[in-house]
């Protein structure tokens, strides 16, 4: 008795047996893309704000947990928020900034969505009100204006999803020019953690009427604090 | 011509007679082709990009039952559940398996091609889920309970009015919540955040699947994709077994031409990479020692239906696409009739070439003869496909099983035994030039017999001229010598 | 680039031959002009593509058979005013005889001695047409398979802009199908007939007085729209543009 994965494998082993593909589809071994990565360049952080910026996303710079401290409670003054959802301290990548922003009167809020359906909707109306959602980052693209986002403990997707305004903080030193050349760096990094995501700027739909607006289920702000 | 076939015909007539639908679609795809040639010219080489997205899937495609396999074992020991799904049926079978032994009532997708191939939707809702569709233009689709006319933008065929009258038919919204289309988005917004919420499962396709990780891409630009595999506890995800790439660097490869060739952006907003379901560490396996959120069980369910099979004819090619919809916005023929027309689940010349691959040719064949061979799709495909190749495939098949129709069947023996034999061929000229002669007027011909009419319904046609140009050299020759 | 042949063979194609003679005449007046001496094989007849689009694979074969015999008898350079019917010989003709042992590695070898019109005019013998004189606006329409299968996207462009000067108009979307398609414009006539109409809709918002192309097909197709909506828009082939044939 076959099972339906050996009769699937079984039916393409046939099919390829009767080589009806393209010449040149002997490919012995996956292999690196031809064009090897660029190396990077000095006008990574320029290149990386006009493409986070063409996208409606807004790039900020700043230093230290008091200076990204204040940009975020600018910010959240401008969309009267009073609390915060957050990766942990340690995570941020901006030692000393959850005190930092608790200084400036901006309350953070955990969360625990693990539960029952029940429980969940209940922690998630509760989030409701929460406008701001602050992360770190592991890399930034500057081909695409990308965040690279990593799940992990301390590391909630949620928050770079939920809140309608998401705040990343990246070091400068982690731009990339793209998503190839991170790969190359990084061999691991799909591995790293349940979800690795890449955001481009703001949510967005042009579904109807091909008319462009920000804001469909993900945050309609996205803003990133670059740090030197 | 098969009943299929007419009824073909039939839905080309109602499209080609939608003014309003023909407006939509000139709008739509000149903008998303617009927007994909501006894309690929910011390239500092886009040769090379659509080489090594092509490279990429052909590839996996070339050994897809190791790199099948290989991705099963990887997904697996990440903590995927692992199905095989051999048809349609099975795949909607141990979908709502999965629903109903864990009494899942309510269901939020993400959009997916694949789940509309097999009709899960129906399907899930025999066995008592509410599903709930969460891309905008999908959800739109389901409100008003049709079908999506493009892969990419699904309610091309539906202006803001339609919208805000099935909003407020099916949602009960207010003319205020409808007034307009950020009125509209927001709302949706809002009505489809609470079904996430509530969902016990969240269902999506898959863009691409890493064979070295047993990782899932799936990319949107809504955020749909994330939400509806983060918040729900259960995560299924239906992956057509072809849409492989080998490694990380070869998802790199495809992801650098997908979007650009689907909508014009350099990514989508959303990339989204998902491998295994949520990471609990520590030895009680607790949230705090883990991740803090995402599906605590994530099921792959990998779908045959045909495809396996397609790999051993010759429209295997077809299986390195990826679904970005620039064929269908670069073809003149679908730019006119738009995606319902051709009456199954992939329209456009992809659709023409794997709706007659998956689903056999005396039903779908048909399709690849609504186009003019122009090369337009093979000229913007990401990966290459040599479309009009694939199209001729479908023909030469359909034409060995007689699925012809009857006068063109008999035209083309006819034909090549007159053209192989130059002296009837020259007779045969001369008489159809006489014939010509009688009812031409001007040079044009206004009226021609039989199925050939359907050229002067709309046109006129050149009466062939009294003395061909082999013939008329040859004296002038002769004369000048 | 192959040196400057001496001789060659015209492959007037069946449309040119039996509605067109004009064009293959002019083809033959260019190229005598540029100093080729031109031979055309009194027993050519069609290429076989009708058949290769439709599916039937056996009758193409045995038309192409057929034409590389008439065309294999001399080695000389073939010249086809149709790139439809060159990229047919070009490309489909050896990928159809792929498996015949006698007319496989024939149809290759006439594949790289057969060119369309306009590019053996640019590409082998450099050919400058004689300068612009005044005369009807002229728009060019992009035949498909001269431009996607064999890349003629500059050839017939630079030919016309030298011979046209300023009375060249922008076509828009002129590299988008006609609608022709061969049997497709009557298998599918209706969508034929859209297409065609957007065409025409373009060469009305040209202001061209002439449409010019590089295949007669689609100038019959085109031409027949032009005519049934009583235009006073005429086609040309290209050949007869470079001939000096663009009057009435």
């Amino acid at each position: 008795m076959t099972t339906p994965r050996e009769r699937i494998l079984a039916s393409i082993r046939g099919g390829l047996a009767r080589a009806c593909l393209p010449a040149g589809a002997d490919y012995p071994t996956a292999r690196r893309p031809a064009s090897s990565p660029p190396a990077p360049t000095p006008d990574l952080v320029e290149r990386f704000v006009a493409a986070l910026t063409a996208l409606s996303g807004h790039a900020h710079r700043a230093t230290g947990a008091s200076g990204v401290a204040d940009v975020i409670a600018g910010i959240a003054r401008a969309h009267r928020a009073l609390s915060f959802i957050s990766w942990d301290d340690h995570e941020i990548g901006c030692p000393g900034l959850l005190e930092a922003l608790s200084s400036r009167g901006l309350a953070r809020v955990t969360y625990d969505v693990g539960g029952d359906p029940g429980p969940r909707v209940r922690e998630a109306e509760a989030l409701a009100g929460v406008v701001l959602g602050v992360t770190g980052a592991f890399a930034a693209l500057a081909d695409t204006g990308g965040l690279v986002l990593v799940s992990g403990p301390g590391r909630g997707r949620l928050v770079s999803l939920l809140p309608p305004v998401h705040v990343a903080v990246v070091d400068e030193r982690r731009l990339r020019p793209s998503l190839a050349a991170l790969l190359a760096e990084e061999a691991g990094l799909l591995d790293a953690g349940s979800n690795v995501v890449i955001i481009a700027g703001p949510s967005r739909t042009a579904d109807i009427e091909m008319t462009l607006t920000l804001g469909m289920h993900g945050p309609t702000d996205v803003h990133v604090i670059l740090t030197t | 011509m098969t009943e299929s076939a007419l009824a073909f015909h039939r839905r080309i007539d109602t499209a080609l007679a939608d003014a309003r639908l023909r407006q939509a679609l000139a709008m739509t795809t000149g903008r998303l082709a617009g927007g994909r040639a501006a894309a690929f010219d910011a390239l500092p080489d886009p040769v090379a990009c659509r080489e090594e997205a092509r490279h990429a899937r052909a590839a996996a495609v070339a050994r897809l039952d190791f790199y099948l396999d290989q991705f099963a074992r990887a997904a697996a020991a990440r903590g995927c559940t692992i199905h095989w799904a051999e048809t349609a049926a099975d795949a909607r079978e141990i979908i709502s398996g999965i629903a109903r032994e864990r009494g899942i009532r309510l269901a939020v997708k993400s959009k997916s091609m694949a789940t509309e191939e097999v009709g899960l939707n129906e399907a899930l809702e025999h066995a008592g889920v509410r599903v709930v569709e969460t891309d905008l233009g999908e959800f739109v689709v389901q409100l008003g309970g049709d079908r999506p006319s493009h892969i990419i933008t699904p309610i091309i065929h539906r202006s803001r009015q339609d919208v805000a009258a099935l909003f407020q038919e099916q949602l009960g919204a207010t003319p205020a919540e409808v007034e307009d289309i950020p009125a509209m988005t927001a709302l949706a917004r809002r009505v489809l955040r609470a079904e996430f919420l509530q969902a016990g499962m969240g269902i999506s396709g898959v863009n691409l699947a890493v064979a070295e990780t047993g990782s899932l891409c799936i990319v949107t630009n809504e955020g749909n994709g994330r939400l509806t595999t983060t918040l729900p506890r259960v995560h299924v995800a239906l992956l057509g077994l072809e849409r492989l790439v080998p490694t990380a660097a070869d998802l790199a490869a495809v992801l650098a031409v997908l979007a650009r060739s689907a909508t014009g952006q350099a990514s989508s907003v959303y990339t989204n990479v998902i491998t295994g379901p949520r990471r609990r560490s520590g030895a009680s396996g607790d949230p705090p020692c883990g991740e803090p959120d995402g599906p605590d069980e994530l099921h792959v369910v990998i779908l045959d239906n045909g495809r396996s099979r397609t790999l051993g004819t010759p429209l295997a090619e077809i299986l390195y696409c990826v679904r970005c919809g620039a064929c269908l916005n670069a073809c003149p023929v679908y730019r006119h009739i738009g995606g319902h027309a051709y009456g199954g689940v992939y329209p456009g010349p992809v659709g023409s070439v794997v709706m007659p691959g998956l689903h056999g040719l005396e039903d779908w064949s048909e399709l690849a003869q609504a186009s003019s061979l122009c090369g337009a799709c093979r000229d913007v495909c990401p990966v290459k496909i040599d479309l009009p190749h694939l199209l001729l495939a479908v023909r030469r098949e359909a034409a060995e099983r007689r699925l012809s129709p009857l006068w063109v069947r008999a035209l083309m023996p006819l034909y090549a035994a007159v053209a192989t034999r130059p002296r009837v061929y020259r007779w045969a000229g001369r008489a159809a030039a006489r014939l010509a002669h009688a009812v031409q007027r001007g040079g044009w011909i206004s009226r021609l017999p039989g199925p050939l009419g359907a050229w002067t319904a709309s046109r006129d046609f050149p009466a062939p001229s009294a003395r061909s140009f082999v013939e008329e050299h040859r004296e002038r020759k002769a004369a000048s010598a | 680039m192959m040196p400057r042949p001496a001789r060659v063979q015209l492959f007037a194609t069946c449309l040119v031959d039996r509605f067109f003679p004009a064009a293959g005449h002019a083809a033959v007046e260019v190229l005598e002009r540029a100093g080729v001496e031109v031979h055309v094989p009194a027993d050519q007849t069609c290429c076989g593509q009708p058949a290769y689009n439709g599916g039937f694979a056996a009758d193409a074969a045995a038309m192409a058979r057929a034409t590389i015999d008439v065309l294999s008898r001399v080695a000389d350079p073939v010249v086809v005013p149709s790139g439809s019917c060159a990229d047919m010989i070009v490309h489909h003709y050896p990928a159809l005889l792929a498996g015949d042992a006698e007319y496989g590695p024939k149809a290759a070898e006439l594949a790289g001695r057969t060119y369309e019109f306009t590019q053996f005019l640019v590409d082998v013998l450099g050919f400058d047409p004689p300068a612009a004189q005044a005369g009807p606006t002229l728009a060019y329409h992009a035949s498909c398979h001269g431009l996607r299968g064999l890349g003629l996207r500059e050839q017939p462009r630079r030919l016309l802009r030298a011979a046209a000067g300023t009375r060249s108009a922008d076509l828009p979307d002129a590299e988008t199908c006609c609608g022709f398609g061969g049997l497709f414009a009557v298998k599918m006539g209706p969508i034929s007939s859209a297409m065609l109409d957007a065409k025409l809709d373009a060469i009305e918002r040209s202001g061209a007085d002439v449409v010019v192309a590089t295949d007669v097909s689609c100038l019959m197709h085109i031409g027949g729209g032009l005519h049934r909506r009583k235009s006073r828009v005429r086609t040309r082939h290209i050949a007869e543009v470079l001939a000096g044939h663009v009057h009435d």
